[in-house]
């Protein structure tokens, strides 16, 4: 169990820090631990299946030393600082790994995974990048796969009942989520960005249940704070894929915002929508992951209009905006990013149609140039202040 | 002491007229409007070119357009105009290369001023494909819409079976099959929609006959560069292969390999080889090459190296080969097609502990067009043919011998990225490691 010496907030610090510590608990009390990449692996699956599903994170504050020997520097700078952090030893605990399909830097290096580190178990879940009808079918024949691998691995079936009990349990952590995002919606926000951050990194390192638990006792802490009082400070949306360190948080806060909400792959994409509980649950899982889960690697071909369309791709983000009453967005793209590169131009007009400023800002997965970002960030803040 | 920069001498005058496809390719993008035609933008190999030509619509092929600008070295006042759009240097050249020129064409409402070859028409649709291999194949059209908002956009998909050591991907190879089918169904009723005809199936099929024996006539005539000295290198082929990339279901794609074919066996009849004194055998092992410094091959030849064979656009297969079964669907047959020319790799990786397809692929090359060493080059812009370059390298030297290789690096379009003399340094360094080899070689084999 989670640690209940420890405040939520102080427990969910000390995962954050100690990453895949509880994983490493678990292992040692016979568990299987599987690691996973993307907000599109189905993590329902993974826990019917018995296993510890882990999120892989890198560190940016850790320079790549020696993963350039395995992949080009052109590759995702997330993407090499994790496989860095893992040729390194660091998750040497896994069972296994899952490597859905969700861009180039994934899909082009999932040999160099396989082949360099060795794991017991490894799938590439191979998503198509659309969501039409053939391509439901398709995914939910290659979910099917996916569950046969698991269960080979395993020794054991997953059962109806075992993938539902998985997918209420998985809706509910992210409900309990959404409701501690809830709390971000006042003036002061009851839990700060990099609070926040903790939590979300905290909660993809462990078992569902325990994830829950932990967003449960984190909430009912920030709920009992007294508001806060002070002088309006901006309102802060972040934007971008797998951000999941409190560096940029913090020059985002440092500069006197408040950072309420994002749109993040390990953030508010994993839990603002649900598999349906009832029905054809492979189907459930399929539709979420390929229609409701927004993420730039799905087409969306949607409306009849381009601008139909656009209101298809970026409609959450207004959405949100509105929701938490957000006044500028921080577009924070890593370099070598096709998916979310190609976007810029549309995304940003999008938001900037509905009188919201955006800043653009292309960087590393590293902390080595936190200083220019934060420069930028300070002056697109004084540009807000106007 | 600076270097004298030569043109690349072609060593087929076959290769000389593969530029012309190209430039006919772009003008028929142009004159389509006159002739009442449709034009859709497209992406190289996406098993979508036989249905459009079926439906009379014109392909403009924007990997075409942008390797042109780059090949002209005119290829930064458009890079610039996407760049200033916010789209980042480090993304797909070719796609931001031609977005820039989308942006500038619809900002002036005519083809901006000096484009080379005429540039492209404005397209009715875009036709994109979510391959397993290229984000840009989605991002692009989507990017491109944004410019040129009327155009609707359709998207499809061609997956294969991801390669797995340990299970037998004919498990999964007819689910991947019908998906593309499917898909290609869907784009049939696109097309109709949007030309207002129906697809004549009957022409479809005698498309899909005449790209087959394209397929095998393009193998034939590529397999004859095996020869000592080979009549053909990929200095060439990076021209050859425009027929293929860009008219495959046309009868002049299969003449013109026809009368490549005839073309080097008369210089193999003769002995006439890429040069005068062939020394070392390449493979070209991964990588666009920069179109912007294609000279670079004929830096090689200088030095007595040439590369009968390459891994880049030989996007082809003889049918026999692929085993391809049965069917009256001429869909299903693309489908089939594409799928094995990825997955016909696999059973012979397996066959070798710890290798991988691709490097079976580069393996088999060497053996069979009697190679010394492999090439590579790493684009910085282009992840798709690019990641996992270094991989192959290593998985070649642990599964197979120590062979020589060399990685360069630079683009396919950005030229900023590159550096000829550090470039031809490193060719001469590689050079060096070859003629040690030889040496070694002769030595082993004069004996004690």
């Amino acid at each position: 169990m989670a640690d209940e010496q420890l405040s939520g907030l102080a427990t969910a610090a000390k995962y954050y820090s100690d990453y895949g510590s509880r994983a490493r608990e678990l292992k040692s009390m016979g568990k299987k631990v599987i690691g996973y990449f993307s907000s599109l692996c189905p993590v329902e699956i993974l826990t019917a299946a018995g296993v510890v599903p882990v999120r892989m994170k890198g560190n940016v504050s850790e320079a790549i030393t020696r993963a350039d020997a395995y992949m080009e520097t052109m590759i995702c700078p997330f993407v090499r600082n994790v496989f860095d952090a893992a040729i390194k030893g660091k998750y040497r605990y896994l069972d296994g790994m899952v490597m859905p399909h969700q861009c180039d830097s994934l899909d082009r290096t999932s040999d160099i995974w396989d082949y360099n580190l060795g794991f017991q178990y490894y799938h590439f879940l191979n998503y198509p990048h659309l969501a039409d009808d053939p391509s439901i079918e398709f995914t939910n024949e290659i979910l099917r796969i996916f569950i046969g691998t698991l269960e080979k691995f395993t020794g054991r079936n997953i059962t109806d009942q075992a993938l539902a009990d998985a997918v209420r349990a998985h809706n509910n952590n992210r409900r309990v989520m959404r409701e501690l995002y809830g709390l971000r919606k006042e003036d002061v926000p009851r839990i700060s960005g990099a609070e926040m951050m903790q939590v979300l990194i905290a909660a993809v390192s462990l078992p569902v249940d325990e994830s829950t638990a932990l967003i449960r006792r984190v909430t009912e802490e920030v709920t009992n704070r007294a508001p806060g009082f002070s002088a309006k400070k901006a309102r802060i949306m972040l934007v971008g894929d797998q951000i999941d360190d409190i560096a940029i948080v913090n020059a985002i806060e440092g500069t006197g915002a408040h950072l309420v909400m994002d749109d993040l792959s390990v953030g508010s994409k994993m839990y603002w929508d649900d598999v349906a509980e009832t029905g054809d649950l492979i189907q459930g899982i399929t539709d979420r992951y390929l229609n409701k889960l927004k993420i730039p690697t799905t087409f969306v071909s949607a409306g009849n209009t381009y601008e139909e369309n656009l209101e298809a791709r970026f409609g959450h983000v207004k959405s949100h905006i509105k929701d938490f009453n957000v006044d500028g967005v921080i577009l924070f793209i890593y370099k070598y990013c096709d998916p979310y590169g190609f976007e810029v131009p549309a995304i940003k007009s999008y938001i900037e149609s509905v009188g919201t400023p955006v800043i653009y800002i292309e960087d590393e997965y590293s902390t080595s140039s936190l200083g220019r970002v934060k420069t930028r960030i300070e002056a697109f803040l004084e540009m807000i202040a106007g | 002491m600076s270097e004298i920069r030569k043109p690349r001498a072609l060593a087929t005058q076959a290769a000389g007229k593969a530029g012309k496809f190209g430039r006919a390719n772009l003008a028929a993008t142009l004159k389509a409007k006159e002739e009442g035609k449709k034009v859709a933008y497209m992406y190289i190999n996406n098993g979508q070119d036989e249905i459009v030509r079926a439906m009379d619509i014109v392909p403009a092929w924007s990997e075409n357009f942008a390797g042109v600008c780059s090949a002209k070295r005119d290829a930064e006042k458009f890079l610039q105009k996407a760049e200033a759009e916010n789209f980042s240097r480090s993304l797909c050249t070719y796609a931001t290369c031609t977005i820039g020129f989308d942006i500038w064409r619809e900002e002036l409402g005519e083809i901006p001023p000096n484009t080379p070859w005429g540039g492209m028409g404005r397209p009715d649709m875009i036709i994109g494909s979510a391959q397993q291999l290229c984000d840009p194949r989605i991002k692009w059209p989507q990017a491109t819409q944004h410019y040129l908002r009327d155009v609707p956009v359709w998207m499809g998909t061609m997956y294969y079976p991801p390669w797995d050591q340990i299970s037998d991907h004919r498990d999964q190879e007819e689910l991947y099959v019908k998906y593309a089918t499917e898909e290609l169904r869907a784009l049939v009723r696109f097309c109709e929609q949007h030309t207002g005809k129906k697809m004549d199936w009957d022409r479809l099929e005698a498309i899909v006959n005449l790209s087959d024996r394209t397929w095998d006539v393009f193998i034939d005539t590529y397999e004859l560069r095996m020869a000592i000295p080979t009549p053909m290198d990929t200095g060439d082929a990076m021209n050859t292969m425009v027929p293929l990339t860009f008219n495959l279901g046309t009868q002049e794609a299969y003449d013109f390999y026809k009368e490549l074919y005839d073309e080097l066996k008369e210089k193999i009849a003769l002995k006439k080889g890429v040069t005068e004194n062939e020394k070392y055998r390449l493979v070209w092992g991964a990588g666009l090459p920069s179109w912007f410094a294609l000279s670079d091959f004929q830096y090689f030849n200088d030095k007595g190296a040439v590369f009968p064979v390459e891994t880049t656009y030989r996007n082809a297969e003889k049918i026999e080969r692929l085993d391809l079964p049965k069917t009256n669907d001429p869909l299903e047959h693309i489908a089939w097609r594409w799928v094995r020319i990825w997955t016909h790799w696999y059973d012979k990786a397996r066959k070798r502990p710890g290798s991988l397809p691709k490097v079976e692929r580069i393996i088999e090359y060497l053996e069979d067009y009697h190679c010394d060493g492999v090439v590579f080059h790493c684009a910085y812009s282009c992840r798709s043919w690019h990641a996992g370059i270094i991989q192959q390298e290593q998985v070649l030297k642990k599964a197979y011998g120590d062979v020589p290789t060399l990685i360069m690096e630079g683009d396919i379009v950005d030229i900023s990225s590159y550096n000829e003399v550090d470039t031809h340094n490193r060719i001469d360094a590689f050079m060096e490691t070859l003629g040690a080899m030889k040496r070694k070689e002769r030595a082993n084999s004069a004996g004690p």
